[in-house]
């Protein structure tokens, strides 16, 4: 199958999910039912951006179906392409709505899920100033957790703010890496969907730092290429629902490495197949310099650390 | 009618100056000459023999045969491969030039080897041993083998061993492998002779095997060795059209093929001499432009300004601002001696092979290139003040464009968009992973003429629009080339024309949607790169999503191009007929069965759009095939 029609067959069964998903929900607690994220004041930050529409209900979660099906056009040409992943992107945080509507509790430690805007405005400084030289959002499966935990910390300690997603989260835990904020290693969830709270983040920066107003698609996706320096990692077999989530990466401007074959798109879609060299390729395809150089102390030295509090008996 | 000469405002209001001056441009010849024959333009008439001339009647119940029996097959497929013969031989014979100007920069000249590390990369496809030895003894060596593949007696000519193995074993098989680029010329005129060779077939095969001879021979070796002596061709900008014109400035329009020549005449330019011999006649300075694929060849090695093409050679001397049109070889119209004689404009012709009454012959001898170079410039510095200031107008279009687009700087350029730590360098892949992933479509090759029979550049700029809109690369040679320097399409914002995936490629890599790659021999440059993609991906040209096409085609160099582009496996389509509708077999060998055979095929389609749509459907017909 062409790359593009993997990306379309994602993002048809992201949206299908999403439907089956919003279906059920109204069936349960009807139309009115509320919908929100916990902490923001941009609604669903994705569909806000994008429509610059506010939902309040699963009425109005209903509504959004359609506009998603309208960006899946299945003309194998690269703008149809990146829309059909900006869709998956919707129908994820369709999907993960649908449990923060329904569900006492949809999210419980290690995962974090949706990250609030208190969160995200203590990043901002921090990405502003390069003391957080980028954004790595590490998702699928690690061959083992050697592999995961090295990269993982190979991030953390040059300062990067590292998102995980899936298995990789056991790997981390395995590898005994420690995670939290403060640390810069934050585990969202283990559905694919859960990859979301992080594109969320990137939008609410482009609203909160960058002054793009929401329905400014155009403007937010030019901000989000050029201003936030994140990037997508994907290990492991990739199914055709993370490719077209890639998709969507690759239309915020954020380059995926894979350890897997897949046709590659220069300095957008990259595989790496050593694991040693993955996160210098990560850097170079984002074109992250790191400021600070890596002082060669026993301990991992970073501003990952900083919220670290040493005590006197270490 | 005038307004459906040219699209090109340049050239429009000098057709209307030329009016005024009461001179002739060959759209008014071509007006002259309508109806034009129906017999010729459909291949029917011989004139082999004195028997004839024959003609065929395809309609009335005139003559089937002619006087010695020949059917319309036989006369066709002869006038046909009579044409590549043309062709091949033109380019060949400036394959050969080259050849010798290198054995000559060997011996000592005003020549020398500029790309060392070339010339060693092309000593190797000839078998010379490289290691050890000095450069000028390498150049010696290669130079004598490169003119033995004009005339080899035994063995095969060398150069096809580069293409893919898929392609070779395909002319293997078919027997149509060129023994020697010359001799297959020759063997055409013995087997159009009359009463020869009568099968259609076997009159095309060999019209095959002389056209890879030219474009994977004499084509091939004239651009290498080119690039050997006078530099490997680089980004570089520059400016097309006829204001680019000086009206303060000797202009001097070198107009023709070899690079022996205009190179040269762009060193001499420089020189203090004549620089102060011009100030002494009132001029600012020498404007040294190019026209034709003479001009391709200085644009892309020194960025000289690009006058105009085939069908503005009239046009420029109309301005009455050109002091000096130097010729050499090749698609000179006559009649610029006449437009120059309403002019001040002197005519010089340089070749031996090419001399045009009316004009002033300074023959060129590589011998002594540097000294005649200057005398053919100083020619053109002592008439600038001949001009007459009432009959000067230079129109003010002209347009940037970046140029200088080899394989050897596509690919270095391709780099830049190369994950080192990941991917490997001085490869086609990025170029493959954006066809492959489906962010390009594919990639189409336009070249050729202009021809009265279309609208100037309409044919050229309509066709490429709607390919690079469609993210389909273009890569171009010839006088295509001017039509989209002139156009804007060779600027980086034309970027803003193309569909997503090429505007984005555009981006990337910093390059314009449509790639100059030099003059018509050239167009081997073209078959390198996708002989190298083809290698890449472990398939024949002949699989790849890629297509073909001369709008405005109207040489016999055309059909030579055309036909070795088909037997290595493009689908290239024609926007004006050739003469070959006269043989149904013929037309049905051309745009059918040499599918079969090679891979590659004709289609005829006058109307631009058209034929992109046709490049197209190909091209997403060939992803489908492979799967991507
Ligand atoms: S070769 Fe035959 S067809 Fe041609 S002119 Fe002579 S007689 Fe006529
Ligand atoms: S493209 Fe055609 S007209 Fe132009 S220089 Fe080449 S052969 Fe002549």
């Amino acid at each position: 199958m062409s790359l593009f029609q993997i990306i379309f067959t994602g993002s048809k069964q992201a949206l299908s999910a999403a439907e089956g998903l919003v279906k059920k929900a109204v069936e349960e607690k009807g139309r009115d039912h509320k919908v929100a994220f916990p902490d923001t004041a941009y609604s669903l930050p994705v569909i806000y951006a994008a429509t610059g529409k506010k939902i309040t209900n699963l009425g109005e979660l209903e509504e959004v179906l359609p506009i998603v099906k309208s960006l899946i056009v299945e003309e194998e040409i690269l703008d149809k392409a990146l829309n059909a992943g900006l869709a998956t992107a919707v129908s994820a945080e369709i999907i993960e709505a649908v449990k923060y509507a329904t569900m006492e509790t949809p999210y419980s430690a290690p995962c974090a899920g949706f990250v609030s805007d208190a969160i995200i405005r203590s990043l901002g400084v921090p990405l502003v100033t390069g003391d957080i030289p980028g954004v790595a959002v590490v998702l699928g499966e690690c061959p083992d957790a050697e592999t995961a935990t090295k990269v993982i910390k190979d991030y953390q300690s040059k300062g990067l703010m590292t998102f995980l997603v899936g298995k990789v989260i056991d790997q981390a835990i395995e590898g005994k890496i420690k995670m939290g904020l403060e640390l810069r290693v934050v585990p969202l969830g283990y559905d694919v969907t859960s990859v979301i709270h992080v594109v969320t983040v990137a939008i609410r920066a482009a609203l909160i730092f960058g002054g793009i107003k929401p329905g400014a698609l155009g403007d937010l996706l030019k901000y989000t290429k050029e201003r936030v320096p994140a990037f997508v990692n994907a290990f492991g077999p990739l199914s055709e629902l993370v490719v077209s989530a890639g998709a969507g990466a690759i239309a915020l401007g954020f380059p995926v490495i894979t350890d897997q074959t897949v046709p590659e798109v220069p300095t957008l879609l990259i595989t790496q197949k050593d694991y040693d060299k993955f996160v210098r390729t990560s850097l170079e395809a984002r074109n992250i310099k790191i400021k600070i150089t890596e002082i060669p102390i026993p301990v991992a030295f970073a501003p990952a650390f900083e919220g670290e509090r040493i005590r006197k008996g270490d | 009618m005038e307004d459906s000469r040219t699209i090109e405002t340049a050239t429009m209001k000098m057709i209307e100056k030329a009016k005024k001056d009461n001179v002739e441009t060959a759209w008014d010849r071509a007006e002259k000459m309508k109806p034009q024959c129906g017999f010729g333009e459909t291949g029917v008439c011989c004139r082999i023999c004195t028997m004839g001339p024959c003609r065929i009647d395809l309609v009335g119940d005139g003559p089937k045969r002619g006087v010695c029996g020949a059917d319309a097959d036989t006369i066709v497929a002869r006038n046909l491969i009579r044409m590549i013969a043309g062709g091949a031989a033109a380019h060949s014979d400036h394959g050969r030039d080259i050849s010798h100007t290198l054995l000559m920069a060997a011996e000592g000249s005003d020549y020398e080897v500029k790309e060392p590390e070339k010339l060693i990369a092309v000593a190797k496809v000839f078998g010379v041993e490289t290691e050890g030895k000095d450069i000028k003894e390498i150049a010696k060596e290669t130079a004598i083998k490169a003119l033995e593949d004009f005339g080899r007696y035994e063995g095969l000519t060398l150069y096809p061993y580069t293409a893919n193995e898929k392609r070779k074993k395909i002319w293997e098989k078919n027997d149509v492998w060129p023994r020697s680029i010359d001799r297959e010329i020759v063997q055409i005129m013995h087997q159009t002779h009359m009463g020869v060779d009568a099968d259609y077939v076997n009159l095309i095969q060999q019209g095959v095997r002389a056209s890879i001879g030219d474009g994977w021979g004499g084509s091939m070796i004239a651009t290498e060795l080119s690039d050997v002596l006078f530099g490997l061709p680089k980004p570089i900008e520059t400016e097309a059209n006829l204001g680019v014109l000086e009206k303060n400035m000797v202009n001097i329009v070198a107009h023709g093929h070899e690079p022996t020549l205009s190179d040269m005449i762009v060193q001499a330019s420089q020189d203090n001499e004549l620089l102060e011999r011009a100030k002494a006649v009132g001029a600012e300075g020498i404007n040294v432009v190019g026209m034709c694929c003479t001009g391709n060849e200085i644009v892309m090695r020194h960025g000289t300004r690009m006058a105009g093409n085939f069908l503005q050679q009239e046009a420029a001397i109309v301005t009455g601002a050109v002091d000096a049109m130097i010729v050499d070889v090749q698609c000179i119209m006559p009649s610029v001696t006449q437009v120059a004689s309403c002019y001040h404009t002197k005519v010089i012709s340089t070749s031996p092979k090419a001399k045009i009454p009316g004009a002033i012959h300074i023959q060129f001898d590589e011998k002594h290139a540097y000294e005649i170079a200057k005398k053919i410039i100083l020619e053109g510095v002592e008439n600038f003040k001949n001009r007459i200031p009432e009959k000067v107008h230079i129109p003010e279009e002209k347009s940037q464009a970046i140029v200088g687009f080899s394989v050897e700087s596509i690919i270095k350029g391709l780099d830049k968009v190369v994950i080192a730590s990941a991917q490997p360098t001085g490869t086609v892949k990025p170029l493959v992973d954006c066809i492959v992933s489906g962010v390009l479509r594919g990639a189409a090759g336009v070249v050729g003429c202009n021809n009265h029979k279309v609208q100037h550049n309409y044919g050229h700029v309509e066709l490429i629009k709607d390919l690079i809109k469609h993210d389909v690369i273009v890569v171009v040679t010839g006088c295509t080339a001017y039509a989209c320097a002139e156009a804007g399409l060779m600027k980086p914002e034309a970027k803003e024309l193309c569909g997503p995936g090429l505007k984005t490629v555009c981006e990337l890599v910093g390059i314009p949607p449509v790639l100059h790659m030099g003059s018509c021999v050239d167009c081997s440059r073209i078959l390198i790169l996708l002989n190298e993609v083809a290698k890449y991906l472990n398939l024949d040209i002949s699989d790849l999503p890629a297509a073909g096409a001369a709008p405005e085609w109207m040489s016999e160099k055309a059909v030579s191009i055309g036909t070795y582009f088909v037997t290595s496996g493009v689908y290239t389509v024609l926007g004006v007929c050739p003469p070959v509708l006269g043989s149904k077999n013929v037309t049905k060998l051309l745009t059918e069965d040499v599918e079969g055979i090679y891979g590659g095929k004709f289609a005829v389609e006058p109307d631009p759009h058209k034929a992109a749509q046709l490049m197209i459907d190909h091209i997403e017909a060939k992803r489908k095939a492979l799967g991507i």
